[in-house]
C-alpha cells in the first residue's frame, strides 16, 4: 500500500516525464481530433489511439488478474453532455488539459489564461452544483441506474468479467482491434491522399486553397493549428 | 542531448506515456487531469474567499474538499514543470501573448467550457481517453461520442471565426 505521499511523489514524476514527451513530441489532443476533422491530418490521432491500445491491454489485462484501480462513479448523460461541452471549449482555447499545461510551462500567457477560466468555470459550476445537486456526488452513486438522475449505473471490463466469467482481456483485444482498424484506416486514407497529392497536383492545389480560411493558406493554418505552440493564441503569431 | 535537439515522434512519446500510465494504474490510478484541477480550483477558492466561506458551497464539501495531499494535484503540475524544463533544454521558451481581442475571447470563453465541462461530467479528456475507455466503462465511450462531438461543432465555429 502506497502512501499519500508516495502518491503524491508518484504523479509529479509521472507529471513531469509527460510534459517533457509532450513538449518535445509537439502532441496535442485537440489537434488529434480537431485537425483530423478540419484538415485531414492524422499526425496527434494516430499516436492518440496507439496510446489507447497499449493502454486497453494493459489496463484490461491487470484487470484479468485482479490488480490496478480503475475509475469507480456511475455513468450518465452528464459524462456525454459536459464532454461535448468541453469539446467545443478546447478547439475554442485552442489547448486541452495537457496542452494547456505544457503550454502554460513554454511561456504562452493564452494557454495560462484559457488554465485560470477553466479553474473560474470549475467554480461557477460548483456553485450551480450546490442548488442542484446534479449530477449525484460520486460518493451518494450506488452503481444501479437511477433514471430520475440520468445515471445508468456502472460498467467497466471488470464488471463485465464478474457477469460473463470471460476474462476481461477477452473483451480488451476485442477492444484493441477495433482500434486498431481504425489507426489502419487512417495510413490507408494517408496513403491515398499521398497518391492522389503526388498523380494530380495542380488539382490539389486549387482545392486545398479553395478549402482554406482567407487570412491564410491551409498549410500555415494547419500547422498553427497543429497545436506546436500557443493555445488559440498562437495561431496569428505564426501565420 | 538529442531529444532536445529536434522534434519527438509523437507515436513514441504517447506508447512511452501509455506504458507509464499503466504503472500509475497499478500503484494509484490511471492518468488524469481535471481531479488535479479541481482540486487546485478548490485550494484557490479557499485562498480567496476563506475557509469559512467556502465551507458554505456544499460541492466543496460533498464532492471535493480543498487538501494539497491529493496526487492528482502533483500530476498536473508535473506536465508545467516538465514542459518548462523541456523548453528551457532544448531553447522553445520564449513569452508568447495573444495578439487579437478575438483570441482572448474565444480562449477565456473555451476556458469557461472545459471548466464546466469537467465538472458536469466528473471527467476529462485525459480521463476519457486513457483512463475510462481502455477500462472499457461505459462512461468512457459517452465522453468520446460528446467530444468528438463538441470538438467538431467547435471546428466549425472556429473556421468561421478563422475565415471572418
Amino acid at each position: 500500500m502506497i502512501t499519500v505521499t508516495g502518491q503524491c511523489v508518484a504523479a509529479f514524476v509521472f507529471g513531469t516525464t509527460v510534459g517533457v514527451l509532450v513538449q518535445r513530441s509537439r502532441w496535442c489532443n485537440t489537434a488529434a481530433l480537431r485537425d483530423a476533422m478540419l484538415f485531414k491530418s492524422y499526425r496527434n490521432t494516430k499516436a492518440l489511439l496507439v496510446g489507447m491500445m497499449i493502454l486497453t491491454l494493459g489496463f484490461t489485462g491487470f484487470i484479468t488478474v485482479g490488480n490496478g484501480n480503475p475509475m469507480r462513479f456511475d455513468v450518465g448523460l452528464n459524462q456525454f453532455i459536459g464532454l461535448f461541452l468541453f469539446g467545443i471549449g478546447m478547439v475554442l482555447a485552442g489547448a486541452c488539459t495537457v496542452s494547456s499545461w505544457v503550454k502554460t510551462g513554454e511561456g504562452n500567457i493564452g494557454a495560462l489564461w484559457a488554465l485560470l477560466f477553466l479553474i473560474i468555470g470549475m467554480f461557477a459550476f460548483s456553485l450551480v452544483w450546490s442548488s442542484t445537486y446534479w449530477p449525484p456526488a460520486p460518493a451518494a452513486m450506488t452503481g444501479q441506474p437511477n433514471l430520475s438522475g440520468l445515471q445508468f449505473g456502472f460498467a467497466d471490463a471488470l464488471t463485465l468479467q464478474q457477469k460473463t466469467g470471460i476474462p476481461a482481456i477477452v473483451f480488451g483485444l476485442v477492444q484493441f482491434a477495433a482500434l486498431f482498424g481504425l489507426y489502419r484506416a487512417i495510413l490507408r486514407k494517408e496513403r491515398a491522399m499521398q497518391e492522389a497529392r503526388g498523380q494530380v497536383p495542380a488539382a490539389t492545389s486549387r482545392s486545398s486553397s479553395s478549402r482554406a480560411p482567407a487570412a491564410m493558406p491551409e498549410t500555415a493554418v494547419g500547422a498553427a493549428m497543429a497545436g506546436g505552440a500557443g493555445a488559440g493564441g498562437s495561431l496569428q503569431e505564426e501565420a | 542531448m538529442e531529444l532536445f535537439k529536434k522534434t519527438l515522434d509523437p507515436i513514441i512519446a504517447l506508447a512511452i506515456i501509455a506504458l507509464l500510465d499503466v504503472f500509475l494504474f497499478l500503484i494509484v490510478g490511471a492518468w488524469t487531469v481535471g481531479g488535479g484541477e479541481t482540486m487546485i480550483a478548490g485550494l484557490v477558492a479557499k485562498y480567496v474567499l476563506g475557509a469559512k466561506t467556502l465551507a458554505r458551497i456544499p460541492f466543496w464539501s460533498l464532492v471535493f474538499t480543498p487538501t494539497w495531499a491529493y496526487w492528482k494535484i502533483y500530476i498536473s503540475l508535473g506536465m508545467g514543470f516538465g514542459a518548462f524544463v523541456a523548453a528551457v533544454l532544448s531553447k522553445e521558451f520564449y513569452w508568447r501573448v495573444p495578439r487579437h481581442l478575438s483570441e482572448w475571447v474565444m480562449i477565456t470563453i473555451g476556458g469557461l467550457l472545459m471548466g464546466i465541462g469537467i465538472r458536469m461530467s466528473f471527467v476529462c479528456n485525459v480521463s476519457t481517453f486513457f483512463g475510462l475507455t481502455p477500462e472499457m466503462n461505459l462512461g468512457g465511450y459517452l465522453a468520446v461520442s460528446g467530444i468528438v462531438a463538441g470538438a467538431w461543432v467547435g471546428s466549425l465555429i472556429y473556421k468561421r471565426v478563422l475565415e471572418a
